[in-house]
């Protein structure tokens, strides 16, 4: 063995992650152009199938695409493994969920029952090899995180098996018994399960190191995911069995504890990003802390559904939810941290190729990350996203805002796509005045 | 209760932390003076922390187990990654060019953190685990090379 090989063994190929990382804006700019051809409507009603394929090309096409990136990315640092072939099984379940997003998305809009056929199958393939590949690294490894991505992964399963069980409907006509009931039992595992406990995994580990906070609480950390996780357990249960029975209280006080769980980790946040030693401006603190008072705020609207039900009858009331947890919450923390994984992979992989000592290259000054993408249309990007995210929800108002909202998103995917790519253009001309 | 590795090191980690961000607290207010001092300090506990690390624990980890190639390895090959980008940072900060300096500690940060998960969360615990008898005798040795 050699350090060439050591070297590559500490992280796996620059493709594996990048792949994933670079599609996801491409998902972006699909979805703020789907928001610009179905305008107002879009927001007729939770269940309209332009509202069904926006939802998808954010939470498959980018969301999961960038979380799936990431965790390849995370394995050797948390699990100290590499996937088993990783370049091959990373191209396999990189395509299986960008066609499988596609074909979903696609077949939503045009109501085309073949293309929604083959990506049920595609999807399938694509969630259950990824969950059997991140699995199959953990299996010998433990940690708060580690129970963290365990749980997530589960929660994906969940979320998929019945994502799977409900599109039944759209592509054969088969629809399941208590099928509204299924499909928020599906969001609220996609979302809370999938999402929310993987972001909150991740923080644990990210938030102490990009910032230099203290740590959270270790008592938190230990328990505060598997707590999560045992009430959407119980929440599911009750919604199951006590839908017929007209005691919903009981089902909407669950959800309260739930919020409130999540309010535990939005709070915390907040806090020790105040407590920073690092005061240095931070796109990424940027994204972060808007995050953290976007999952609040989402926590707050939610409990006062329950407390109020003559808002959560509001058509609006769903709407909002969404749009503060995913576009508030989950897209800003996840774009957050693109900012930094990505030029430290491009800096890492360049600095790696000059370690070899069985090459003959040259000796070159690499980029700092902040030369791989420059902090100031980082910024930039931030304040475009901030701006669509302000526009969807004042939309909800004022609906023609809708097409304000979908251009300057579809310029903030845009700005982000640019970002990345000019990264990977940077590695690429650095790589070859390495090698020549 | 003795303290072990995993504890005296990784409190060392949070030490180093915590002037590298004074340091760059410092330079991003184009305070000098006070920054190639902190700076100073941070490099000299980074280096007397990495030496105790390769000469006392990693080796002996690497003689009880015969893995010189293994993790240790990978650790060592990190630090010098390090090393190099103090290098850069001292010249930078001759040059007092600060935006030059912000961007190499951001990379600093990030490898500097990474490595320090792998080691607090996989490394120290294994060798807290395969060095149990030694570990005051290690502790010893490194407090009277200092």
């Amino acid at each position: 063995m050699n350090v060439a090989n050591l070297a590559l063994q500490q992280t796996p190929p620059l493709s594996v992650p990048v792949r994933f990382f670079i599609t996801a804006p491409l998902f972006g700019i699909l979805a703020s152009l789907l928001l610009i051809y179905a305008g107002p409507t879009i927001f007729s009603s939770r269940w309209g199938t332009n509202t069904l394929a926006l939802t998808h090309l954010v939470t498959l096409g980018f969301v999961s695409m960038v979380m799936f990136g990431a965790i390849l990315q995370l394995l050797p640092v948390v699990a100290g493994t590499v996937i088993p072939k990783p370049i091959l099984i990373s191209s396999i379940i990189h395509l299986l969920l960008t066609l499988g997003s596609l074909g979903l998305t696609l077949g939503f809009i045009m109501g085309q029952e073949l293309l929604l056929q083959i990506a049920i199958i595609l999807l399938g393939l694509s969630f259950f090899s990824f969950i059997a590949i991140v699995g199959y690294c953990l299996i010998r490894v433990k940690g708060n995180i580690i129970i963290g991505m365990w749980l997530a992964l589960a929660a994906l399963l969940i979320t998929a098996g019945l994502g799977i069980g409900l599109a039944l409907r759209f592509a054969y006509g088969i629809t399941l018994p208590l099928s509204m009931v299924l499909a928020n039992i599906h969001l609220t595992w996609g979302l809370i399960g999938w999402v929310g406990l993987l972001i909150i995994a991740i923080a644990y580990q990210v938030v102490p190191m990009f910032q230099i906070t203290p740590q959270y609480n270790s008592i938190a950390m230990r328990w505060l995911i598997p707590i999560i996780f045992a009430t959407l357990l119980l929440w599911t249960i009750a919604y199951l069995l006590l839908n017929a029975h007209n005691r919903f209280y009981f089902v909407g006080w669950l959800s309260v504890l739930i919020s409130l769980e999540l309010a535990i980790f939005g709070g915390m946040t907040l806090r020790l990003q105040w407590q920073r030693l690092r005061k240095i401006p931070d796109v990424t603190l940027n994204f972060w802390r808007v995050g953290s008072v976007g999952l609040l705020l989402s926590v707050m609207l939610w409990i006062a559904g329950i407390i109020w039900t003559e808002l959560a009858i509001q058509p609006f009331y769903p709407l909002l939810l969404f749009i503060l947890f995913v576009g508030g919450f989950v897209l800003m923390v996840i774009q957050g941290m693109l900012y930094k994984i990505v030029p430290f992979l491009v800096w890492l992989h360049l600095q790696n190729q000059q370690l070899n000592p069985l090459k003959a290259v040259n000796m070159i000054r690499i980029p700092h990350m902040k030369q791989v993408i420059s902090p100031i249309l980082a910024q930039r990007q931030f304040w475009l996203y901030l701006i669509a995210l302000f526009c969807t929800i004042l939309a909800l108002l004022f609906p023609n805002l809708i097409y304000l909202a979908g251009i300057a998103l579809l310029g903030s995917f845009i700005l982000l796509e640019y970002n990345l790519l000019k990264a990977l253009l940077l590695y690429r001309s650095v790589l070859i005045s390495i090698n020549n | 209760m003795e303290a072990t590795i995993t504890q005296v090191f990784s409190k060392e980690h949070s030490n180093c932390d915590k002037i590298f961000a004074q340091a760059e607290n410092l330079v991003a207010n184009k305070q000098w003076a006070e920054a190639d001092s902190e700076f100073n300090k941070f490099y000299t506990a980074m280096e007397k922390h990495f030496t105790a690390e390769e000469e006392f624990l990693f080796s002996t980890f690497e003689e009880r187990t015969g893995h010189t190639m293994g993790p240790t390895q990978v650790m060592r090959m990190e630090h010098q990654q390090m090393r190099q980008i103090f290098a850069q940072m001292q010249t930078s900060l001759a040059q007092q060019d600060d935006e030059q300096y912000l961007g190499l500690s951001e990379t600093l940060l990030m490898l500097m953190q990474q490595h320090n998960m792998k080691e607090e969360q996989m490394l120290y615990p294994m060798i807290d685990q395969a060095l149990a008898n030694e570990i005051a005798t290690i502790f010893e040795r490194i407090r009277a090379s200092a």
